[in-house]
């Protein structure tokens, strides 16, 4: 064999051998391609057209059959308390199955975002107030005012101040409300005695709450504090600035000004600095679960709280601080009485991706409208809405003292017309978390007030404006 | 007798023939059996690449497609819930005058400069101390590896903060001394460092690797070094840290791309905001604030490849930089 030839043949199979590696290659770009493409096809696919059966006369009415996905957040026994409901629901309900997706509340919103961004919304979605603009702003939620209207949703128990806190900021119906939480005082009774302050009445103002913690603190132990710090907790600036008459948010504005920030957070500085309130370390050091809170744990007399977290929080005071006693009062009023309240209601809404409308309409009017089903979840998630299954709740004697005066705090504050603060798309994002970040760099950090509020306030609606 | 004949004298299959034949003389190996190889070599390319599908699957779906797309993403506005609008630069230029980015970049770095050292110098203290032989050995290497384990995990993290908080058992023990404590994880001056000393409990892995190294150093190097008058510093400078050397690049580079991708600690003991006021705001939790909190997935993705381009650079000066501090025992 001559060396030429070998040569020859060498390159030739190195020359094929090239050739199968380049379209090895081609091929595997090409396969990379065609899988990139399809990933970016799936994450962009958001929403959807409104389905046919969610508009009209017959606006969600139809064939109630089928299966639904329910998502929601909880865990524990709110999961065995939302299956006992839905079990309930199928079996009046032949030929329906019901799909539930929970996770805690924190982790809740994640999963719903990339759900949302490739069109998999659950046909029924929880929601809050707080977040509904956010999705509704992108035009994922159906408008629930049509199959109202048609009958399919039937919401003549929930009063309309409370329906209210359900709506977008373009009026538009998006989220049923089932469920109403609501800030409250909690007070540590065993120490305000002691401390000879008594337990506060209904009906008082917000100067008279700071002066009641200013008073108290001359008599409280060693290590327990008036009140807790609150300059930075953003529903206690919220009901404040409720209380004097002012809106919060003016479409996707803020309603207030760097000066109202300045002032709210010169009241907390001057408890703080007059040694009434916690210190800011101890405050950013608190833990969140309310088992952990300060209140729960005796170190303060008073702090702003959900008024449904009373069961919990006097159950860990019990181990914490044995024979001491905490309750709940409605928030301190405006000088001139009006409502400083604000509810946060959660409720269910149907996302336009739904395929399955009048199934999703039919679940949440057995929710929030049968007897046997709300007795059963029992006010789980904040006062139940439907003024009916409410007193239903109140009239049972067998109701744990804790939930029993949650629900008739809720009672009183309805009847009050409590205000509705309409939140625009972004809140969650822009204003919670960065308020309270504001006020730590004042208050630990010793940053200028005015500076830090103006700079709060423009970024906030600049984040407003293009959320 | 030529490599085919040797081929066929094996049955005609693939017999050892070939194999000596490829090994003795890649020259002549390479033509005769041509049509035979390739026929074979292409089976085995096959089966190769089905067997590599698996794997190949996974890095185009998991890896380098999400990566790519990230990429562009970084190039868009994208806030989840609608389709990303190209934005050109604007996530890049916008990282430029955003203060918390730099406060996160600030956090970090710190982070990194306190608990690499940290975490190399105790593991190797401890490497040695166990190297040189006890009883219960294994009893005590799992012990000390074991907040490995754990240690970035969600409970450690909130035990940690029971730990530093104002009554905690840190101040309890500070308070048998005489010594007054504070409020560890909400002060800003000291919350990173609670932070810092929770990745330096977690030494485990970097010291299991040293003492792995320490014990293949030749004793009678040691022995020499001692005969010549070096004392226990001499030795440890002169004969152990140049053995260990690529244990130390090793670890260097692993723990720092790690602390840089620190997440965890900082989310729970900060409830996930960063706080307090922006001292444990690790660059990795500021991203999944942008993108998971605030729905801002394009800056968010700008940040991750931000970070993906110093890691790149900082290991590349690493293994630049190796061959003048790292000694490998086979260099002549």
């Amino acid at each position: 064999m001559s060396s030429s030839t070998t040569t020859s043949r060498t390159t030739s199979l190195r020359t094929t051998s090239g050739r199968r590696r380049t379209r090895a290659g081609i091929v595997a770009g090409a396969t990379a391609l065609v899988l990139l493409t399809a990933g970016c096809s799936g994450g962009t696919r958001v929403g959807g057209d409104a389905p046919e059966a969610a508009s009209g006369d017959d606006a969600g009415l139809g064939d109630v059959t089928g299966e639904i996905r329910l998502a929601y957040w909880g865990s524990g026994s709110r999961v065995d308390l939302t299956n006992g409901v839905s079990d309930l629901f199928v079996a009046e309900n032949e030929g329906v199955s019901v799909t539930p997706e929970f996770t805690d509340f924190a982790a809740y919103f994640q999963r719903l975002n990339v759900q949302a961004s490739s069109g998999g919304m659950a046909c029924i979605t929880q929601l809050q107030g707080r977040q509904l603009n956010d999705y509704a702003g992108q035009g994922l939620l159906l408008d629930l005012q049509p199959l109202v209207d048609s009958g399919a949703i039937d919401v003549s128990g929930i009063p309309e101040d409370v329906l209210d806190t359900g709506r977008g900021t373009d009026g538009a119906l998006y989220e049923i409300p089932y469920g109403a939480a609501y800030d409250a005082i909690m007070v540590n009774t065993t120490l305000a005695e002691e401390a000879g302050v008594g337990s506060p009445a209904d009906g008082w103002t917000w100067q008279e709450f700071f002066d009641y913690a200013r008073a108290a603190q001359g008599s409280l132990p060693e290590g327990v504090s008036g009140v807790n710090l609150l300059g930075g907790h953003p529903n206690t600036f919220i009901e404040w600035l409720r209380g004097r008459g002012q809106e919060v948010f003016e479409g996707t504005e803020a309603a207030f000004s760097a000066d109202d920030v300045v002032e709210y957070w010169s009241i907390w500085e001057g408890l703080r600095g007059d040694g009434v309130t916690i210190s800011a370390p101890d405050r950013a050091a608190e833990a969140a679960q309310v088992e952990q809170s300060w209140i729960a744990q005796g170190r303060v007399m008073s702090d702003n709280k959900p008024g449904n977290q009373i069961g919990q929080a006097q159950g860990a005071i019990e181990g914490a601080q044995p024979g001491q006693e905490l309750t709940t009062v409605q928030l301190p009023r405006g000088e001139d009485g009006s409502s400083s309240t604000v509810l946060f209601t959660s409720g269910w809404s149907i996302p336009r991706s739904c395929d399955n409308v009048p199934t999703a309409a039919a679940y949440i009017d057995f929710w929030i409208n049968d007897p046997e089903a709300n007795a059963l979840f029992a006010s789980n998630n904040g006062a139940v809405t439907n003024t009916e299954m409410l007193q239903a709740q109140l009239d049972d004697e067998s109701l744990d003292p804790a939930t029993r005066q949650t629900l008739e705090l809720y009672q009183e504050i309805v009847e009050d017309e409590p205000p509705t603060v309409l939140y625009p798309a972004g809140y969650q994002a822009n204003f919670e978390t960065a308020f309270q970040r504001a006020y730590e760099d004042v208050a630990l950090n010793g940053a200028d007030p005015q500076a830090t509020a103006e700079s709060f306030v423009e970024n906030l609606d600049a984040a407003l404006a293009s959320a | 007798m030529s490599v085919r004949e040797g081929a066929r004298a094996g049955g005609g299959g693939v017999g050892p023939a070939v194999a000596r034949g490829v090994a003795g003389d890649p020259q002549e190996a390479s033509v005769p059996a041509a049509p035979h190889t390739s026929s074979r070599r292409r089976r085995e390319a096959l089966a190769a690449y089905a067997f590599l599908t698996p794997w190949l699957v996974g890095l185009v779906g998991l890896t380098l497609g999400p990566m790519l797309y990230s990429l562009y993403l970084s190039f868009t506005r994208y806030n989840l819930l609608s389709p990303p609008q190209w934005s050109g630069l604007a996530n890049y230029q916008a990282m430029l005058a955003d203060p918390r980015l730099q406060d996160s970049i600030r956090v970090t770095v710190v982070y990194v400069a306190l608990a690499v050292p940290g975490i190399l110098v105790v593991s190797l203290l401890v490497a040695l101390v166990l190297a040189r032989g006890m009883r219960f050995l294994p009893m005590y290497r799992a012990a000390f590896y074991l907040p490995s384990l754990i240690g970035a995990s969600v409970a450690v993290s909130f035990l940690w903060r029971q730990l530093f908080a104002g009554d905690g058992v840190f101040n309890a023990l500070l308070g048998v001394f005489g010594l007054e404590g504070r409020t560890w994880i909400g002060d800003p001056d000291t919350a990173l460092l609670t932070l810092v000393a929770l990745s330096v409990w977690t030494f485990g892995s970097p010291m299991i690797i040293f003492l792995a190294g320490l014990r293949q150093v030749p004793r009678d190097l040691y022995e020499a070094a001692e005969m010549d008058g070096a004392g226990p510093v001499r030795r440890f400078t002169s004969v152990t840290l140049p053995l260990i050397s690529p244990l130390i690049f090793f670890n260097v580079l692993l723990t720092t791309v790690n602390s840089f991708q620190a997440f965890t600690p900082a989310y729970v003991i900060s409830g996930g905001t960063g706080g307090p006021a922006n001292s444990t705001l690790f660059y990795t939790l500021y991203l999944y604030q942008r993108g998971f909190a605030e729905l801002d997935m394009g800056y968010a993705s700008a940040m991750a490849w931000l970070l993906l381009v110093v890691l790149a650079v900082f290991t590349a000066v690493m293994f630049a930089t190796s061959r003048f501090w790292v000694y490998y025992g086979d260099e002549r």
